[in-house]
């Protein structure tokens, strides 16, 4: 086995409008529920890595979040960090603790995303830099922008936009803590109001106050784990910092690079993954990451989702806990968490018959980032 | 609930890096950055090139002509100052650099990918922003 590194524990809060907790707390709590369910205690964690969500690292002007969320924690770890990457973070973050762990910088890497976004208004509803003088606000314009370049390139219909969206809620109705179990139809989606148009509400992921967490370890641990190791086969990271100087910025995205270096490290190809969780804040870019990893050709995801072929009774299910859509804004680290939880056999109603592999994408900013992972299987 | 402060339209606030391209907004210029050593043009400006990375850089004039990247509508209000519906877009100029803008005078069912569109310049709180309108190219030669 060439990875040493392998994820431990997992552990989330309830995802919703939670407005008595803390974005702190709820992070405090998806850490003892990760330590726990890996069978280590709070003295074990060396290593400790955050995805600050919106906050963006850096509160009160100065302190780094890892530093406010390990003081409240009491942690004296031997690696730190935040990462910034937007929706990329949390893969990202357990990328680079799997990179710590086989540098021997640390051996037990606590790995948390957490936020109150959904009680803190605005936190993504902010001013693109002078371009708010144009009306550039949010995520949701850089996204509309590159689904109006797809139904321009590809003919892609607002029905396969549709398909989408209606996966998310049919996966999310078969997992109990998802924020949005309410079910979705065609014609409820094609009713739905533009936030930006050709984005309808449904194609908008969900905000949610919550937290989720998982520990990586060192493998040579394992013999005191409470859980079945899962082993991470695969990982790549990339990004387009030029933004739309870049040739086809809105056209193809990082995961054609990484996505590639994941699934080689991993010695698989999209016919190989047997778990699809793609980062899915908005719906067009699920239909894009399953052209740019080749789950598809390029152009033709939305011919390719169409008759539920993502959802739970489909041949390629994605996102099998709801997703940002549905399941609630987990960061991303609620992906690698239902994935965990398919690979170990405890996703009840949701769990997808032996499967042994899973790849989980990062997506972010302004369609910036990107960062892919392939888990497999303990054993 | 609007607030004198949310109110406020929401201005670029120029930089060393953009001020160049403000100040001549307001002279109703449009202009790109320029590098002295690879004669890479680019938007927004920077401290240096972003192909080369010389800092020998220069503001040049452009035809103020270009196509629609692509484009959205905001059916959303985000800022009070900015009322939904409105055309946002990504203008590919002709000599290349790309830039965000508005699409104005057109009806937005009537707008598509690669229309030809020209700048026009509208005073918001007494600052000038470039915006976009349909243009038909056959006039090029004719002024």
């Amino acid at each position: 086995m060439t990875n040493n590194a392998v994820i431990a524990g997992i552990g989330h809060t309830d995802f919703g409008k939670l407005p008595e907790r803390t974005a702190f707390g709820l992070q405090a709590e998806a850490a003892r529920r990760a330590i726990e369910d890996a069978g280590l205690i709070p003295g074990d964690v060396d290593g400790l890595i955050t995805d600050p969500g919106p906050a963006q690292g850096i509160l009160d002007g100065i302190t780094p979040h890892y530093l406010a969320l390990g003081q409240y924690l009491g942690l004296d770890p031997a690696y730190v960090g935040s990462d910034i990457l937007g929706g990329t973070s949390s893969v990202a973050i357990i990328q680079r603790a799997m990179l710590a762990i086989e540098a021997g910088l640390c051996s037990v890497c606590l790995c948390v995303y957490g936020d109150s976004a959904l009680s803190t208004p605005g936190s993504y509803s902010y001013g693109r830099g002078d371009d708010a003088a144009f009306g550039l606000f949010g995520a949701v314009g850089m996204h509309a922008l590159a689904a109006q370049r797809h139904r321009h390139k590809w003919g892609t219909r607002p029905e396969q936009l549709a398909e989408v969206a209606l996966a998310a809620r049919a996966h999310a109705a078969q997992t109990p803590h998802a924020q949005n179990k309410r079910p979705l139809t065609l014609d409820g989606y094609m009713a739905a109001k533009y936030i930006v148009e050709p984005l309808r509400a449904p194609d908008c992921c969900l905000m949610s106050d919550g937290a989720a967490a998982v520990v990586v370890t060192a493998a040579d641990r394992t013999a005191d784990l409470r859980q079945p190791p899962t082993r991470i086969l695969g990982h790549g990271q990339a990004s387009s910092l030029s933004t739309w100087a870049s040739p086809d910025h809105f056209d193809t995205l990082p995961a054609a690079r990484c996505g590639p270096q994941a699934l080689a490290r991993a010695g698989l190809t999209p016919d190989g993954i047997d778990l699809v969780m793609l980062y899915d804040c908005f719906t067009i870019v699920v239909l894009m990451q399953l052209e740019d990893y080749g789950f598809c050709k390029k152009g033709e995801a939305g011919a390719f989702v169409e008759g539920g072929r993502i959802g739970p009774s489909g041949s390629l299910p994605v996102n099998t806990s709801g997703g940002l859509l549905a399941e609630g804004y987990g960061g991303g680290m609620m992906h690698v968490i239902e994935a965990i939880r398919q690979l170990r056999g405890t996703a009840d109603k949701r769990q997808i018959k032996d499967a042994e592999t899973a790849l989980i994408s990062g997506h972010g900013l302004g369609m910036n980032t990107h960062a892919t992972l392939v888990l497999g299987k303990s054993g | 609930m609007n607030t004198n402060s949310q109110s406020t339209y929401p201005l670029p606030q120029p930089t060393s890096f953009t001020k160049a391209f403000w100040d001549a907004c307001q002279d109703k210029v449009l202009t790109v950055y320029a590098c002295n050593d690879c004669g890479h043009l680019f938007l927004p400006g920077g401290p240096v090139c972003p192909q080369c990375w010389s800092s020998g850089l220069v503001s040049q004039p452009v035809s103020g002509r270009g196509t629609v990247y692509s484009f959205v509508i905001y059916q959303r209000t985000y800022h009070p100052a900015i009322p939904a519906p409105y055309v946002v877009a990504l203008i590919a100029l002709e000599e290349g650099p790309r830039l965000i803008s508005n699409i104005i005078n057109c009806a937005s069912g009537n707008i598509v990918i690669d229309m030809p569109v020209r700048v026009m310049f509208e005073t918001e709180d007494g600052f000038m922003l470039p915006r976009f309108e349909p243009f038909n190219p056959d006039q090029r030669n004719e002024g």
